[in-house]
């Protein structure tokens, strides 16, 4: 059995000691991530029981989604379909990602309560749950996104490698959020209300369905200070074969650092806390 | 490299429940509060109850600990803290060795689930490896007794079958030190039987064992040592000849 057999649980003794043991959690959970996968395709296994397309599922209503939009809003937008389709598809696939990841972080913690109370399984696993679940979950939707790029002819100009540093930047600062929100919707109950209006506002607000040059200059702000742009921006501009702004990258790397900084604190200042919450 | 010997040490252990009243869960009326001057909020939702005060605990390899105690005594606590679920308030806790904790059977069941794969997730739960679950899978399968089933989800077993499932899942990982709530006893009379003789060897494994328990005469048979919580403060660890003198104390 290669798991620790050592444990030692002591009482509070300084703030250092709060960040290591934070840190010892965050160890363990990645020295064991394949429990974490198991959890997270068992999750996606167990949810598709009996459906012939599993996780399919979402991606063929994904799919029709993507249609109905892209050509209906094309048409009123007066934007080709060779524009607008690939826009809207590669938005609507990444920007789910990025709402239901957080959406579900709401959960992270709630549903583990059993084995929190029981175990001495690190938290972190649990984060890492919800973040491979949905990664899982988007490897499937990519269906959508290679048929768009194939059919449209985008393939040929796409910028794979900035992509994937795009796709990077995403699952970073999409899993400090999810964290964020597990721990404070496992302490107050009405957060995942406020967190899915939240993430609803911003499908809203964010150039997922529109075209980001259709907005005049002096409503410039909604892109340049939305997040949610520059997460989507970074994986779905390279991908058409367009440039991203250096100051989106800048953005999301600065968003990233501060973002776990502050996770990383609430944590090690909530650990003890948390199984107490549930 | 030799690992140390097996051993539970337990120093000025102080745990403390914060009590979120209901209404603290909403941030709402957290925040209320706050406005409202904290007259209410001075504790911020919170009041703590102590389950467990200044407990000291050595146990070493081959000791066979009886927890006896009202309800709400702080058994569970103990052992839910000697699992590494709950962090102290004040002192330390150190464990060495695989710790198993059979606190709640039904831990990680997944009644949508097949048997096999909820025996896998449980083993991986545990600390196995998916090699190590499947190469442990066939003596499962036939310890449970539910052969075909196995195939099918769990909510269409029976209570007695989805139990007989949990027990053989839960008892299939050897631990050094064994944390049980109660002698568990499941499934008919013929499963009880087996199960009774499972539980012995994997207590015999272990190099120690906490057992929580009202049935005195099963702590005198499974134990060598007996300690008495009384509103979690812990009487000293006594010998299990001494149990009837404890009792009435």
């Amino acid at each position: 059995m290669d798991t620790a057999t050592h444990m030692l649980r002591t009482g509070r003794r300084g703030a250092l000691f709060e960040y290591q043991m934070a840190f010892r959690d965050l160890r363990a959970s990645i020295e064991r991530i394949d429990l974490a996968w198991s959890l997270a395709w068992h999750d996606v296994v167990s949810r598709y029981r009996g459906s012939i397309l599993g996780p399919l599922w979402i991606t063929l209503s994904m799919g029709l989604m993507v249609l109905g939009i892209g050509v209906l809003w094309g048409e009123l937008f007066r934007v080709s379909l060779q524009q607008f389709m690939p826009f809207v598809a590669l938005g609507i696939v990444f920007f789910g990602t990025v709402t239901t990841t957080i959406n579900e972080g709401c959960e992270t913690f709630v549903q583990a309560a059993g084995m929190l109370s029981q175990t001495s399984l690190p938290m972190f696993t649990f984060v890492w749950r919800t973040v491979l679940r949905n990664l899982i979950n988007l490897a499937h939707h990519i269906v959508i996104v290679l048929a768009v790029l194939i059919y449209y002819g985008y393939w040929r100009v796409a910028n794979y490698p900035v992509a994937a540093l795009g796709l990077f930047f995403l699952i970073v600062n999409v899993a400090w959020i999810s964290m964020l929100v597990a721990i404070v919707s496992a302490r107050f109950r009405d957060i995942p209300q406020i967190v899915a209006s939240i993430t609803q506002a911003a499908a809203i607000m964010t150039p997922v369905f529109w075209l980001p040059d259709r907005i005049p200059p002096r409503y410039h702000l909604i892109l340049d200070a939305n997040p949610f742009y520059h997460l989507l921006q970074g994986v779905r501009a390279p991908l058409m074969g367009l440039g991203v702004a250096p100051h989106t990258f800048a953005f999301l790397a600065a968003m990233g650092v501060v973002g776990w900084a502050l996770v990383f604190s609430v944590f090690a200042n909530t650990r003890r806390r948390i199984v107490h919450y549930l | 490299m030799k690992p140390p010997p097996v051993s539970i040490s337990c120093q000025n252990l102080t745990l403390r429940f914060p009590v979120y009243g209901i209404d603290a869960k909403s941030l709402k009326k957290h925040l209320a509060k706050i406005a409202v001057g904290g007259r209410l909020g001075s504790h911020h939702g919170s009041t703590d109850v102590t389950a467990i005060s200044n407990l000291n605990l050595e146990l070493k390899a081959g000791d066979r600990l009886g927890l006896i105690g009202h309800n709400g005594s702080g058994k569970t606590t103990l052992l839910r803290a000697l699992s590494g679920a709950y962090e102290p308030d004040e002192g330390s806790i150190e464990v060495q060795g695989h710790i198993a904790a059979l606190l709640d059977l039904n831990l990680g069941i997944d009644p949508t689930a097949t048997g096999f794969d909820n025996i896998r997730l449980r083993g991986r739960i545990a600390g196995l490896s998916a090699k190590e679950v499947d190469a442990r899978m066939d003596e499962i399968a036939e310890f449970s007794g539910l052969g075909p089933f196995l195939a099918m989800p769990v909510k269409t077993y029976s209570a007695g079958m989805q139990a007989r499932l949990a027990f053989a899942a839960a008892t299939a990982v050897e631990a050094d030190v064994l944390l049980m709530d109660e002698w568990i006893a499941v499934g008919d009379a013929d499963f009880q039987k087996i199960a009774h003789k499972r539980l012995l060897k994997l207590v015999e494994r272990a190099g120690i064992l906490v057992l929580a328990s009202h049935d005195v005469e099963l702590l005198r048979l499974y134990c060598n040592k007996v300690m008495r919580m009384d509103g979690g403060v812990a009487s000293p660890v006594t010998d299990i000849k001494k149990l009837d003198e404890l009792l009435a104390a």
